[in-house]
């Protein structure tokens, strides 16, 4: 609190302003960031640091994976090396409320036009992906959640996310709660549902490279999977409709020094351009905030990405508030029903 | 005179204790300690509380000690046998033997535990010859449940057991096997007056390896028990990476390290009964 006032006092000093604003011009050579690896992280090389390289000289390392714990031991030890981090939409609000990001100076960023979701105060939302139904080409094809979790109708083993907040709100909606009025969450309906079909679940999975390669093992026929890693598959079939949308996002490392700042704004502002983002799609089938974006990806491969304007409509987004508020109480009711299978 | 050596000798030990010191003890006391201490207000019990009230935890920690029993059962039931014949072997054989018990370690457990997806799934090595021999016509499950980490688990940490069990029987004097026969036991008498108790001391210490290894398994139930075998070292995971409830986490290890203590302070008291009849 007096750390606070201090720095409001002070910034109504005007030598004190000239020297912040100095500072930020000040910007870093080379900012470390923090991402998920794999296809993902190459799609961020490819479509936005090296544009960015290309017009600032300003070089991006990057390091994987990330996770909640590593950005709270970072910012615990006082370091200061990394400023940018990726975030899924419920770590990046529990990481508000921890103390562990700073707010986005969105002036600095001056970003192109973007989704209003993606815009949030602590963090750029840079990728949506989203959460679908997939099943083994040749199945019987589910059209709602109700189909998929009615293992007479549709036999078959399932395999599910092991994330609570990626597959409960599935099970309530298939018990005919529609998707506008999924939160508050009905956990109890969630868990009663998995329990009816607990038997026909053969894999819960925690890494997202497991679903698809347990299809074409043909150990299980039906999914909830990340989209990006089916699409454009022929050997699967899959339903964007009821799926969810969600966003990673990067968030700045509380403590950062306003050079690497400055630095990771210019990043993100290369991240907000469509032009970029298309590039990215190219070597990931996720998409990027810019509603402008549909006329730039190849019109044969729309049907894949999460934003596209036939499966955003579709989709519902992901409530990371209310997840940041239950998922601790959320997640011990998980250990407990997972106790029981 | 003695007093010097001993200094010198310490002299010696310094750079490696010092290293354990900052390096590995430092930490793990460090985190054992968020459990008891809050940045806010002081020492608190708080999260051993919290452990109690939500029961869950302790019941996932249960759970990991049975499974640890069962797999250093199977482990006990092959690797006995398994050392007894490798000490009845010929010269050559028993070198072949030897590296074949010891070929895993050069392999990593990844690999291994990958292995057995390929072996074990509905469409693996054992359920293609299982129906093409016509002893089943559906795929056994054989992967993704308590069976598939059981096997697993036995499968990596057999050498422990193994190598030390095979030490201790290659020591057993043959002409006391033989005066006991000489004296008219048959061979079940001589196995189990005779034989087996020389090897408990070994059997003992491996066996307690392979439990106290098999309470913090986690890339094996992580990729074989398909989320649906609930493991202490897969939750403290949760708690550590994804929540990231540092606290409740320590409070967790603390009682998996206490755990392990009153089982290892069990055996030495043990072992010293036995030594000293």
């Amino acid at each position: 609190m007096k750390r606070r006032t201090f720095v409001k006092g002070a910034a109504s000093l005007p030598a004190f302003s000239a020297l912040a604003g100095a500072a930020a011009y000040a910007q870093s050579k080379e900012i470390r960031m923090i991402e998920s690896g794999g296809k993902s992280g190459d799609s961020i090389e490819v479509g936005y640091i090296e544009p960015l390289t290309k017009k600032t000289g300003i070089k991006v390392i990057r390091e994987s994976p990330s996770s909640l714990g590593k950005l709270r031991a970072l910012v615990e030890s006082g370091q200061t090396s990394t400023v940018m981090f990726e975030l899924g939409s419920g770590v990046m609000v529990q990481a508000r409320k921890l103390g562990l990001i700073e707010k986005v100076d969105w002036d600095a960023v001056a970003p192109a036009a973007m989704f209003p979701e993606a815009k949030n105060e602590y963090g750029f939302g840079y990728q949506y992906f989203s959460t679908i139904m997939a099943w083994r080409a040749g199945q019987k094809e589910p059209k709602t959640w109700a189909e998929f979790f009615d293992t007479k109708a549709f036999p078959g083993k399932r395999c599910v996310p092991d994330y609570p907040h990626y597959c409960l709100p599935f099970a309530v909606m298939a018990t005919g709660v529609p998707a506008d009025k999924l939160y508050p969450l009905d956990v109890d309906a969630g868990f009663k549902k998995l329990g009816e079909v607990k038997r026909d679940i053969s894999v819960w999975w925690k890494a997202g490279a497991q679903p698809p390669q347990l299809l074409k093992d043909n150990e299980v026929q039906y999914v909830i999977c990340w989209s990006g890693r089916v699409v454009g598959d022929p050997a699967f079939g899959m339903n964007f409709a009821g799926g969810m949308a969600d966003l990673s996002y990067f968030g700045i490392v509380k403590n950062s020094t306003p050079g690497d700042k400055a630095a990771a704004y210019k990043l993100m502002h290369e991240m907000s351009l469509p032009e970029n983002q298309a590039k990215a799609a190219e070597v990931i089938s996720y998409t990027g905030p810019s509603p402008e974006l549909d006329p730039l990806l190849p019109k044969d491969r729309l049907w894949q990405f999460p934003t596209s304007k036939q499966n955003k409509a579709v989709q519902w987004f992901q409530n990371a508030e209310w997840w940041a508020d239950n998922g601790e109480a959320v997640n011990k009711k998980w250990e407990a029903f997972k106790l029981n299978l | 005179m003695s007093s010097a050596r001993q200094s010198t000798g310490f002299a010696f030990i310094a750079p490696l204790l010092v290293l354990m010191l900052v390096a590995f003890n430092a930490p793990i006391a460090y985190m054992l300690g968020l459990a008891f201490w809050d940045k806010a207000h002081g020492f608190t019990l708080e999260h051993y509380a919290g452990l109690l009230e939500a029961p869950v935890y302790l019941r996932v920690l249960g759970n990991t000690m049975r499974i640890a029993l069962v797999a250093t059962l199977a482990n006990i039931v092959i690797g006995y046998p398994l050392a007894h014949w490798m000490r009845g072997l010929q010269n050559r054989a028993r070198l072949v033997a030897i590296a074949l018990v010891v070929l895993p370690f050069w392999v990593s457990i990844l690999v291994r535990t990958y292995a057995w997806i390929v072996v074990l799934g509905n469409g693996g090595l054992v359920n293609r010859a299982l129906q093409w021999l016509g002893l089943t016509d559906q795929p056994v499950q054989f992967l993704y449940n308590e069976l598939g980490v059981t096997i697993g688990m036995a499968n990596v940490l057999l050498p422990f057991l193994v190598l030390p069990l095979f030490a201790a029987m290659i020591r057993i004097d043959d002409r006391l096997l033989q005066a006991a026969a000489s004296l008219g036991a048959p061979p079940r008498t001589i196995f189990w007056k005779v034989y087996f108790p020389l090897t408990v001391p070994a059997l003992a210490a491996g066996t307690l390896l392979v439990f106290m290894l098999c309470l913090g398994f986690y890339v094996t139930p992580a990729i074989l028990g398909g989320g649906r075998v609930p493991m202490v070292s897969n939750l403290l995971d949760t708690l550590i990476n994804q929540i990231p409830r540092w606290e409740q986490a320590s409070a967790i290890s603390t009682i998996l390290l206490i755990v392990a203590l009153v089982i290892f302070a069990a055996y030495r008291r043990l072992d010293r009964k036995a030594s000293a009849t």
